[in-house]
């Protein structure tokens, strides 16, 4: 069943990431619900965390905090000067 | 061993059982029964026949690694290298040798004080305020200090009709979870945020931020062709919520922050079950840096309860079998319209009944 | 201290009979600029009646979604120093023991890449480091977990686990709390970690219904010790209470909330089965009364803080729980985020979801029954779902 590679997954994601940045904060649970709403029981809420885990250690996102944390691309320190 | 370059996560905390005395691995979970000494000393006796003294003492929670250095060099010195703190920010020092105690606690006394146990009010929770948060309507440090040196008498003895539990928290968020104690200090904004139009769009999502309201009190509207949010302010409650997601919506208001006081929470479940607080009074203006209004308030509602109230009784076993009204007469607290609730579920805390006392 | 720091109004703060924190931060201010500048910026805060600081968004060590909380000074022209004032959370050992040994280690670090300022403890029961610069996290991350430290939570994640001083030194205990705390926290890192939830999620451990932990007030679930057989009385040392100058009457057996304590002679008699575990006896002649030998704990969910919808105690979820493994706690958890995780929304706690939802479908959703421990009553109106019905003439 294990169809989708993890990095397959993690692209998605990143994708899904990238596409919403600056409209609306993507949470893990939307990251996770949006994998398995279009791949079905091929892929697993594990494969999603590691997915997640794989996109945060690779620094291609970070994790935000604005009343909810978030999964976000990197950028500046939002309040610092 | 690890190299230095190894970057190690998810460790988790160091087991605990390093930092237990040799006195406790023993006597683990065979506990038998304890008593308090003294104000500020319990003693625990094990099934074996051991004893560990304890003495507690206050510490501001805000402290600098100098103070955290007096505990530890203390602890080395009388208590084998042993200490711990409790859920209320005491630091407690744990004794094989009871002739230990009364020189620790001559030591303690240089820059603390000794208490927090049984019948006293014992040390405050409470949160950030000024020195670190920004949703504060207070201080919290300041307002413990200048609260505790009111009633500094009260934790070193233990001569009221029973514990005491007070808490501080900045703002409605409540970090310090003050709802549940018998006398909680709560910093209130009394005005709605103020949009900043111009930067608002940049810096927040207008969806999260119309969904932070618990009061539906946001709208998205346009101001010169830009999406912003606009406040209802007939139905904000001034809680900060939009604040904390969306910066551009501050709430402070130095004429207008200030604090409210409540009374009559309790978390055990000894007698009575955990009761959350009600208001005492609405508003009190920040008066830094010694907020006497406030220490006056708090002073007294503890006297009148000390005074009134039989053993046993916490502030809130107290006021249930006094009634309200009785409570608003003897402190002489005005009873105000603020006092009627008007959030959800209102009606559950109007009388429905004629069994009043008059 | 520096001359050019002045600080009329916190000055007032050093006077009195509690330990001043004025004073203490004042020790500090010559050392670090940090500390002179945060003196001046509260200084500020007391002469205009408010806060500075701006709220963080993104900060945090790698790999991580927790532990710390971004911070930015308002006024960072005025005051260099806290321009960046972060706060990390240091996972503390179950039952906040230390030795001497470990705390000064851990001062050491701090000393060297932040304020040398801290909170004994932060709320959720982490000892709180007070005020680093971004640069600084990760290398104080990296000293940490050298010494075998790691960060606790923070964000939409498991916070940190705390617990009463249970076994350790408490007779009143009727389970392992720091071996559960120490449990859960190792066996949650990921959830601690890296923030999957809809919102916080706490867990406070206290091992009887004198809830230290404010359990019941203070955390998503509460752990709550609690026995189900009788109190265990020692009549000799109940009979020693009666000869002292104690009024047993007015202090113990008037104050049962079920009065279910009587006394014969120099007996005590108790009604276990009418006894609600409320603790006062136990707590007032802990010489002659101890929690019964049948212990397990009280599992209560969903209290938190009014944001958003009201504040709510914990509600009893599982009366009595064996805890003699923690396998099943594991499992009870994971049911618990596994419904959670479908059914709630965005900064919807725990308790929010379950009143939203309706208790009897969450149950039915973790494969719990109900029971009247739950409640207080039954419900008092008749607007009841009726889910199983006869369909007219079904049967025909
Ligand atoms: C005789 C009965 C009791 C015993 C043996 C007892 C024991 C303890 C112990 C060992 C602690 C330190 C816990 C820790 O920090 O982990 C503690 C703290 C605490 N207990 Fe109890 N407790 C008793 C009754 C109660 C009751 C009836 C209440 C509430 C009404 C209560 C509320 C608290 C609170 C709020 C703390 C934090 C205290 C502080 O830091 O000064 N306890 N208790
Ligand atoms: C504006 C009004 C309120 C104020 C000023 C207030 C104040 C506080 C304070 C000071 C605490 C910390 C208690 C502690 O030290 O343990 C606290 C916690 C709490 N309050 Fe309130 N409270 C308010 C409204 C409410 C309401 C309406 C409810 C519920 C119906 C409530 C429920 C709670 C609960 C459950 C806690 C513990 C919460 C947690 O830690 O998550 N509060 N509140
Ligand atoms: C929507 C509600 C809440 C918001 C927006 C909020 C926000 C914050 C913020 C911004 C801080 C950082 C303060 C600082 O160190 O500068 C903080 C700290 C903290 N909060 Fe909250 N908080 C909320 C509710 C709660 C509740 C309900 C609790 C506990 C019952 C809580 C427990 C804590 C604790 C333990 C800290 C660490 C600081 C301390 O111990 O004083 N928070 N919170
Ligand atoms: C199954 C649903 C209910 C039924 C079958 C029911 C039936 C009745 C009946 C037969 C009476 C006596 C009327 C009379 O004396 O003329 C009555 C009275 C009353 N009902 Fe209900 N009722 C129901 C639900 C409720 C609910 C939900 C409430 C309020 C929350 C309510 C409030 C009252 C009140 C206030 C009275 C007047 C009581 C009195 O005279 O002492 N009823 N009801
Ligand atoms: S209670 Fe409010 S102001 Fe105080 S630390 Fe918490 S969020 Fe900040
Ligand atoms: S302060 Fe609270 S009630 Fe007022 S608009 Fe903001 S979120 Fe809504
Ligand atoms: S909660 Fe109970 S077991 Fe834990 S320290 Fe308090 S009295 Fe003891
Ligand atoms: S624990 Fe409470 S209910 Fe039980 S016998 Fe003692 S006083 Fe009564």
């Amino acid at each position: 069943m294990a169809g989708i590679s993890i990095e397959q997954i993690a692209d998605d994601m990143y994708q899904l990431v990238a596409e919403s940045a600056g409209q609306k904060k993507l949470k893990s649970t939307d990251l996770t619900k949006a994998m398995t709403s279009k791949y079905g029981d091929q892929v697993s809420k594990q494969d999603c965390k590691a997915a997640i885990k794989l996109l945060i250690d690779s620094g291609r996102c970070v994790y935000g905090y604005f009343g909810g944390s978030s999964i976000e691309l990197p950028h500046k320190e939002a309040s610092a000067n | 061993m690890s190299t230095t370059t190894e970057r190690r996560t998810d460790i988790g905390p160091p087991h605990y059982e390093q930092f237990l005395h040799p006195l406790i691995k023993k006597n683990y979970g065979q506990w038998k029964y304890h008593e308090v000494l003294r104000p500020g000393v319990l003693s625990h006796t094990a099934e074996s026949g051991d004893v560990i003294y304890t003495v507690r003492a206050a510490s501001p929670r805000l402290i600098s690694t100098n103070f955290g250095r007096k505990l530890t060099a203390l602890a080395a010195k009388y208590a084998d290298g042993y200490l711990r703190f409790t859920s209320r920010n005491n630091v407690e020092f744990l004794l094989a040798n009871k002739d230990n105690i009364d020189p620790l606690i001559k030591e303690l006394e240089e820059f603390t004080l000794v208490g927090g146990t049984g019948r006293s009010i014992t040390n405050v929770v409470h949160t950030q305020g000024w020195v670190h948060c920004h949703s504060s309507a207070t201080d919290a440090s300041g307002l413990v200090k200048v609260v505790m040196d009111e009633l500094s008498d009260y934790f070193t003895s233990m001569k009221l009709p029973h514990k005491v539990r007070l808490a501080v928290a900045c703002c409605l968020n409540m970090c310090g979870a003050v709802h549940a104690s018998d006398i909680a200090i709560l910093g209130v904004h009394r005005t709605p945020p103020r949009i900043d139009h111009s930067t608002l769009p940049n810096l927040c999502e207008i969806p999260t931020t119309v969904a932070s309201c618990p009061n539906n009190a946001i709208r998205p509207t346009s101001i010169e062709g830009r999406s912003t949010v606009k406040v209802d302010e007939d139905k904000c409650m001034y809680c900060g919520n939009c604040y904390t997601v969306c910066p551009a919506m501050p709430l402070s208001d130095p004429l207008n922050d200030g604090v409210s006081i409540w009374v009559g929470g309790k978390i055990s479940n000894a007698r009575t079950e955990p009761m959350f607080t009600k208001l005492a009074i609405p508003y009190i203006p920040n008066n830094p840096p010694r907020w006497p209004e406030v220490t006056d308030a708090v002073k007294n509602i503890v006297e009148v309860y000390a005074k009134n109230a039989k053993p046993f009784e916490r502030v809130g076993e107290w006021i249930g079998r006094i009634g309200w009204p009785k409570f608003f007469d003897l402190t002489g607290i005005e009873f105000t319209k603020y006092h009627l609730d008007d959030f959800r579920h209102a009606g559950t805390t109007y009388k429905r009944s004629l069994q009043n006392r008059y | 201290m520096s001359d050019d720091l002045k600080t009329p109004l916190l000055d007032e703060l050093e006077k009195g009979a509690w330990p001043s924190f004025v004073k203490d931060l004042k020790s500090m201010a010559d050392k670090k600029p940090m500390v002179k500048d945060l003196l001046g910026q509260l200084e500020k805060s007391y002469a205009d009646k408010r806060g500075y600081w701006k709220h963080g968004g993104l900060v945090g060590v790698m790999g991580y979604g927790g532990g710390v909380i971004g911070r930015y000074s308002a006024l960072p022209d005025e005051f260099p120093g806290v321009s960046h004032f972060h706060t990390m959370r240091v996972n503390q050992p179950s039952g906040w023991f230390y030795t001497s040994d470990a705390l000064n280690e851990l001062f050491d670090i701090w000393d060297e890449h932040g304020s040398g300022l801290l909170n004994v403890h932060g709320s959720t029961g982490d000892l709180v480091f007070l005020g680093t610069v971004t640069d600084e996290l990760e290398p104080t991350f990296r000293a940490l977990t050298a010494k075998n430290w790691d960060l606790g939570g923070s964000g939409s994640d498991l916070r940190t686990p705390s617990c009463c001083v249970g076994p350790a030194r408490c007779e009143n205990a009727c389970y392992d709390t720091l071996a559960l705390s120490y449990d859960l926290t190792h066996n949650y890192q990921d959830e601690l970690h890296r923030p999957m939830f809809n919102y916080k999620y706490k867990i406070k451990m206290s091992g009887c219904p004198n809830d230290c932990t404010a359990a019941i007030a203070r955390s998503d679930m509460g752990i709550i010790g609690i026995w189900k057989d009788d109190i265990q009385v020692d009549q000799a040392a109940f009979a020693e209470y009666i000869d002292s100058e104690m009024d047993i009457q007015g202090s113990v057996v008037d104050k049962c909330p079920t009065g279910c304590i009587s006394v014969e002679g120099k007996e005590i008699k108790i009604d276990n089965s009418n006894c609600v575990k409320c603790m006062h006896c136990i707590n007032t002649l802990p010489k002659a009364l101890r929690v019964g030998k049948e212990r397990g704990a009280a599992i209560t969910l969903g209290a938190k803080a009014p944001i958003v919808e009201g504040a709510l105690f914990g509600s009893v979820m599982i009366p009595f729980m064996d805890m003699s493994n923690f396998e099943d706690m594991h499992d009870l958890i994971d049911r618990i985020w596994e419904f959670w995780d479908e059914h709630g929304k965005n900064r919807e706690r725990i308790g929010e979801c379950i009143e939203r939802i309706g208790l009897a479908t969450f149950l039915e959703g973790i494969g719990l029954d109900p029971v009247p421990q739950m409640v207080k009553q039954p419900r008092d109106n008749p607007y009841i779902f009726y889910e199983e019905y006869f369909e007219e003439e079904e049967e025909a």
